[in-house]
């Protein structure tokens, strides 16, 4: 299940990608046929070809937070409405990732990573991530976080629930975004 | 609506904690000891190079001894030069008949291509470095490399079939794309099945970890090893049940070899420290002879060089015997691997010729024992 969850993943993020691209001289619905196009074919024609085995080896495991982003950000341009998060919220996610990645890197004398080995500490972490979502209304915070839970606990990814709901490349994409709103 | 569906996502959660928490096993932070063969009361003193090979062109570097059902395979990568991308790990297989061993013609054991069809997810694999035993016949840990360097580096779980590696999977030890992991030393046993994988990461400051793998070889647990400088490739050698050892290479370049302890059965290891003995940024091999004597086998030359001595440690003080020079001057010996032989001797392999050639030695504890002439 790991290939298809992968596959599945990559194909997500790569629509996303050729609906972003085709967006610059198309509109939003002809930009997510051609971007759900490209998606499918590198997910699954292309599959075994170099530029999807390598974006496999550069970008997995790619978790649920990321695909998830990438269709909030098709549904919402097609006009679905799904709750997003604040400026506040993002800046507080960027630099508590930020200090995440610097322990695992060791200029941190703490291990935050080795909490998502452990069955209790995830499923306290899920539910403290839902009860902030019901605080703040953001059912799409709540469905990231338990479907993460749902992928770590059958085995599909990686054996560390971080992995499912973190992804390096969502340092770049939170500070583009913010940079984006402070313009 | 909203609060309807976090709500209905919540119950799931608390099913989801309830069913993952009840089938946790807790750890059993039991090291299991591998027998140590007894050594022959009347052992004549024995020396024999087995292997002596030089790569026909490029790099030959890493090797390390597995044990399958009834062989030993000696493995190692090679190509132009490591960390490029036309490096295979090669085997031959070494035989005992009766007193005489032999050993067996080159073969690729595990080629890039070969692994990257194999991996779950499939992926490109761009090169291979070292590689351990996993503890299980037909299984090994490789360090693979995706992009980039050996920074950028992945463990992987490989298991072989008749035909070459026929499952791959990355194992789960860092946030950062499950990247700058890479392994050296031959895992440990627990005794509930988990094994215990000496491993590091190398970006950054750079730090040993200690990972725990469930019997599907998924991480479950992990504990860092740190200490001053860059303590890296961790050579873990448990004592009895609760007690180990952890040899460690400074890659800062203090000129000593570190080491750390745990008493809790690898759950915690203590702040590592000078072992005692100079060590220029080198890894070094262990092998428990008894339970409080350990062989080592180290570039011990406090002014660089490339020599490499077996040596004998007394963990219960920290006191260092000299046993002997194995090689010295031209020959650039490094990453030594060593492993009981099963019949009371000893294996011993490393590199040679600053990466360009491999030895495999035989020989008993008695001729190891009996010093430099």
């Amino acid at each position: 299940m790991t290939q298809v969850g992968a596959s599945l993943a990559l194909g997500i993020c790569a629509s996303w990608l050729g609906f972003v691209v085709a967006g610059f001289v198309l509109p939003s619905f002809s930009a997510a046929l051609i971007g759900g196009a490209f998606g499918v074919t590198l997910a699954w024609p292309l599959r075994q070809r170099l530029l999807s085995t390598g974006a496999v080896a550069i970008f997995a495991p790619f978790g649920v937070m990321l695909p998830a982003l990438a269709l909030r950000h098709l549904a919402v341009s097609l006009g679905v409405d799904v709750p997003g998060f604040s400026s506040l919220e993002l800046f507080a996610f960027l630099m508590a990732y930020i200090l995440f990645l610097m322990a695992a890197f060791g200029l941190l004398p703490v291990d935050f990573y080795r909490l998502g080995y452990s069955a209790k500490i995830v499923g306290l972490m899920t539910l403290a991530l839902c009860l902030y979502a019901l605080a703040s209304g953001n059912w799409f915070l709540a469905l990231v976080a338990v479907g993460g839970q749902a992928v770590w606990a059958v085995g599909w990814s990686s054996s560390n629930w971080f992995d499912t709901v973190l992804h390096v490349t969502l340092v770049p994409a939170a500070f583009i975004t913010l940079l984006m709103r402070l313009l | 609506m909203g609060s309807v569906v976090i709500l209905g996502l919540v119950v799931l959660s608390l099913g989801l904690s309830v069913w993952t928490v009840a089938r946790e096993t807790p750890f059993d932070w039991r090291f299991k000891l591998s027998d140590i063969p007894e050594t022959p009361e009347q052992q004549a003193p024995v020396f024999e190079t087995l292997f002596d090979y030089r790569a026909p062109s490029g790099q030959a570097h890493a090797p390390c001894l597995i044990r399958n059902e009834d062989a030993l395979s000696l493995l190692w990568f090679e190509g132009s030069a490591e960390a490029q991308a036309d490096v295979d790990v090669y085997s031959v297989q070494v035989n005992r008949l009766g007193p005489k061993w032999s050993v067996g013609p080159k073969q690729a054991r595990l080629t890039r291509t070969g692994l990257g069809q194999a991996m779950d997810p499939r992926q490109l694999v761009v090169t291979l470095g070292n590689t351990v035993e996993a503890g299980r016949p037909g299984e090994v840990l490789a360090t693979i490399v995706s992009i980039g360097g050996w920074a950028m580096a992945s463990v992987a779980d490989v298991r072989f079939g008749s035909g070459g590696p026929e499952m791959g999977r990355k194992l789960n030890l860092s946030p950062f794309l499950n990247r700058s992991n890479l392994v050296k030393s031959p895992l440990v046993l627990f005794e509930d099945g988990d094994r215990g994988l000496p491993t590091y990461f190398e970006l950054g400051t750079g730090y040993s970890l200690f990972a725990r793998l469930d019997a599907q070889g998924r991480v479950r647990e992990t504990t860092r090893l740190t200490g001053p400088g860059k303590p890296i490739q961790p050579m873990i050698v448990p004592l009895d049940a609760g007690n180990a050892v952890a040899f460690l290479r400074d890659l800062a370049g203090s000129g000593q070899l570190l080491i750390s302890r745990s008493a809790d059965g690898g759950r915690s290891w203590s702040h590592a420290v000078p072992a005692g003995l100079a060590n220029t940024n080198s890894p070094v091999a262990a092998l428990l002879l008894e339970p409080d004597q350990i062989l080592v086998a180290a570039n011990d030359d406090p002014t660089g060089g490339n020599r490499l001595s077996l040596l004998s440690f007394r963990p219960s003080d920290g006191v260092w015997h000299h046993l002997r020079e194995l090689e010295t001057g031209d020959v650039h010996a490094r990453y030594p691997v060593l492993r009981h032989d099963g019949e009371g001797a000893i294996l011993l392999t490393y590199s040679t010729y600053n990466k360009t050639g491999l030895r495999l030695h035989h020989f008993t504890r008695s001729w190891a024992e009996a010093g430099d002439a």
